[in-house]
């Protein structure tokens, strides 16, 4: 086993790794950026080491400057958890060169499951049923219209090496198509570093439903059942659930199958993750991608199956056996997932940032928070807007809603607008309640993302704010406040504030 | 009590102003900046809040919702006609200014992409709200800018000369 492992990220996975690989008596090394100086991942690492600069590309995307920084502080391996470079083959294959474990899959494997064509055709091969996409284009490309008409709007443009939502947008009409390639494309160069994409048939109505693959390197191969991820906004899953409500025993068996023979002939190792469409009135299901690293919404598997995902990448990149057959899986109970984001849900959820000036996780039983921040902190416009996320286990569907409801309703944050309003809408819907939602969910239902006119709540909050202005109102004793150099703020575009 | 000094700020007031009602506060910790406690709603729920002051502004937060007042703005100076003071098109979130897509003395038309802002890895695309011809573009490509900063000037096209309405606030 390591005796020394570097995270390569930051905010709540950073976190997260950090906390197992401490569990497992390896010690820990972080790396930040600049405004990720304060944060959690940071102090809680046996070491850290500010990398130097802002920006993403200065930073968690330097992975000559990373590598580096592990040979000099002895670090054995490098955990990438996602997003930054967990799938960047060129990355995983600088780690080996330099005699560094690269926690994760083969750079052969990274590279063919990065390429979205070429994955798409280990599924087919491997007998899974594929959604029709065509070759990789860039804006601008003579055949553009060629392939639109191939395969049928509405459509959706996917970057190549995508993954998050990023890069993605759909096209209902022709004449929108240039311009959702330039978009995607250029939002795949700013996100990936590399702006190829290519069109894929866009399935109404269809569901989100992934398979948690695990295989270590004589070719184990199990899967760890599903996740429901159908409740996305911006192609980005906001809440997730397992058991997934749409499947029956005979459907998650298939799923499975397919997803272990997909993960087998892609020559897999480690964690990974299969997504499938589900067509929920066909129950027909369709390969979509596979990712090759530790998924966001993994808590929700770790806390139905008992078992530590993170550890298991880990052992399996130091070279120990899958230990777990295919009947040792098995599910108690029911988990949901709710992504907490910097974003206005009335606002289109646009991203907001500023200092947190209340972030008060609940404590409450079988309520579990994977955090990045903590408060205090400033959140910075620099990297992604996801804060935390909030797991409910429940014995059931119904215990577990009703955790998560009462969590996120004790959950007080200031400072930052999040999309906490949004969670708790969204989950007491009805259509969630009865577990027929699809991707289309938000899309189907505006009423979750409009900010309601007037409610107890809000006139609730306009007295207490009024009494506490009274209160505490001795506007001449704080005005130093507003001069202090030191308290920029971020500028929220408000009225100046008029003294009598 | 029941005149109000502060408006809500976020989010933001789509209907009517609620009237300021007479309201049962619990409060359990109090210091310089900072309420904790518990609030009897209108409809019979008792529900815990907390009450954050950083400096002109009042954070609310109750029962898993989140406010933000600021110090209500007195009735605004009238302005002369033809003058448009609300015709700035503000940046909608902080980030960096990717593609400016307009530029001075372009008519543009409602919906028409305006500036393309990236924030938090996600691009943000300000249209513009309505028909009008481009007097100023405020920003470049690489600019980093800020909530309510400035982007593009946009001049209505109207056939009539009259002021547009004014606003609440700018």
């Amino acid at each position: 086993m390591f005796s020394k492992v570097l995270v390569a990220n930051r905010g709540e996975i950073a976190v997260r790794v950090l906390q197992t690989l401490q569990a497992m008596g390896i010690n820990t090394v972080a790396i930040n950026a600049d405004p990720d100086a304060d944060a959690p991942h940071v102090s809680l690492a046996d070491e850290a080491h500010a990398l130097g600069g802002s920006s993403a590309d200065e930073t968690y995307l330097d992975g000559q400057k990373i590598i580096e920084l592990a040979l000099r502080c002895g670090a054995e391996a490098v955990h990438p958890g996602y997003g930054f470079l967990a799938e960047n083959p060129g990355f995983s294959r600088a780690c080996a060169e330099a005699g560094l474990v690269f926690i994760g899959p083969s750079p052969k494997t990274i590279e063919l499951l990065g390429d979205k064509i070429r994955s798409k055709e280990t599924a087919f091969r491997a007998g899974v049923t594929v959604v029709p996409s065509s070759p990789l284009i860039v804006p601008g490309d003579s055949q553009a219209e060629a392939l639109l008409s191939e395969i049928g709007l509405p459509l959706l443009v996917k970057a190549a090496a995508g993954g998050g939502g990023r890069g993605m947008r759909i096209v209902e009409r022709p004449e929108d198509l240039e311009q959702a390639l330039e978009s995607a494309s250029r939002e795949a160069v700013s996100s990936f570093g590399d702006g190829r994409v290519f069109l894929e048939r866009y399935i109404p109505a269809a569901r989100h439903v992934e398979f948690q693959v695990l295989a270590d390197s004589t070719g184990n191969t199990v899967h760890l059942l599903e996740r429901e991820c159908s409740v996305q906004r911006r192609y980005q899953k906001v809440i997730e659930e397992t058991p997934s409500p749409a499947l029956d025993s005979d459907l998650r068996e298939a799923m499975g199958a397919s997803a272990v023979a997909m993960a087998k002939s892609a020559g897999y190792t480690n964690a990974g993750t299969v997504e499938f469409l589900v067509d929920a009135q066909t129950r027909e299901f369709y390969f979509l991608e596979m990712n090759a690293r530790i998924q966001v919404e993994h808590p929700i598997t770790e806390e139905t199956l008992k078992l530590d995902m993170v550890e298991w990448q880990v052992r399996i990149a130091a070279g120990e056996p899958l230990t777990l057959s295919q009947d040792d899986i098995r599910s108690t109970g029911h988990a949901i997932e709710c992504r907490i984001y910097a974003e206005d849900p009335f606002s289109n959820f646009a991203p907001d940032t500023g200092r947190l000036l209340a972030w008060r996780p609940p404590s409450r039983m079988g309520i579990r928070l994977d955090s990045g921040v903590a408060e205090g902190l400033e959140i910075s416009a620099y990297f992604d807007s996801m804060l935390a996320k909030l797991v409910a286990w429940g014995p059931d569907r119904r215990s577990a809603i009703g955790r998560m409801s009462r969590a996120l309703e004790s959950f007080p944050v200031a400072g930052v607008t999040t999309n906490i309003p949004f969670l708790i809408r969204s989950i007491a819907h009805p259509n969630f309640i009865s577990g027929d939602y699809d991707t289309g969910f938000i899309a189907k239902h505006p009423e979750l993302t409009v900010a309601p006119a007037s409610t107890p709540l809000s006139a609730a909050a306009a007295a207490i704010a009024e009494r506490f202005w009274e209160s505490n109102g001795n506007t001449t004793a704080r005005r130093s406040d507003d001069a202090s150099p030191d308290r920029p703020g971020p500028w929220r575009g408000l009225p100046k504030a008029i003294f009598p | 009590m029941t005149t109000r000094r502060l408006q809500q700020l976020h989010p933001p007031i789509t209907g009517a102003v609620d009237p300021l009602t007479q309201t049962e506060l619990e409060v359990d910790i109090s210091r310089s900046g900072h309420w904790e406690g518990r609030v009897l709603l209108d409809d019979g729920r008792t529900v815990p809040f907390l009450a954050i002051r950083d400096r002109q502004q009042v954070h609310v937060w109750i029962g898993g919702e989140y406010y933000l007042f600021g110090l209500a703005v007195p009735a605004r100076r009238t302005r002369g006609p033809g003058q448009w003071a609300s015709d700035d098109i503000v940046c909608p979130v902080p980030g960096v200014v990717i593609s400016v897509r307009v530029a001075e003395n372009d008519v543009v038309e409602a919906g028409q992409d305006l500036v393309i802002i990236e924030s938090m890895k996600t691009e943000q695309i300000v249209r513009s709200p309505r028909h009008g011809t481009v007097q100023r573009v405020s920003v470049q490509e690489g600019d980093r800018v800020d909530r309510g900063m400035r982007l593009v000037v946009l001049h209505p096209l109207t056939e009539e000369s009259g002021p547009s309405a004014p606003r609440d606030a700018d």
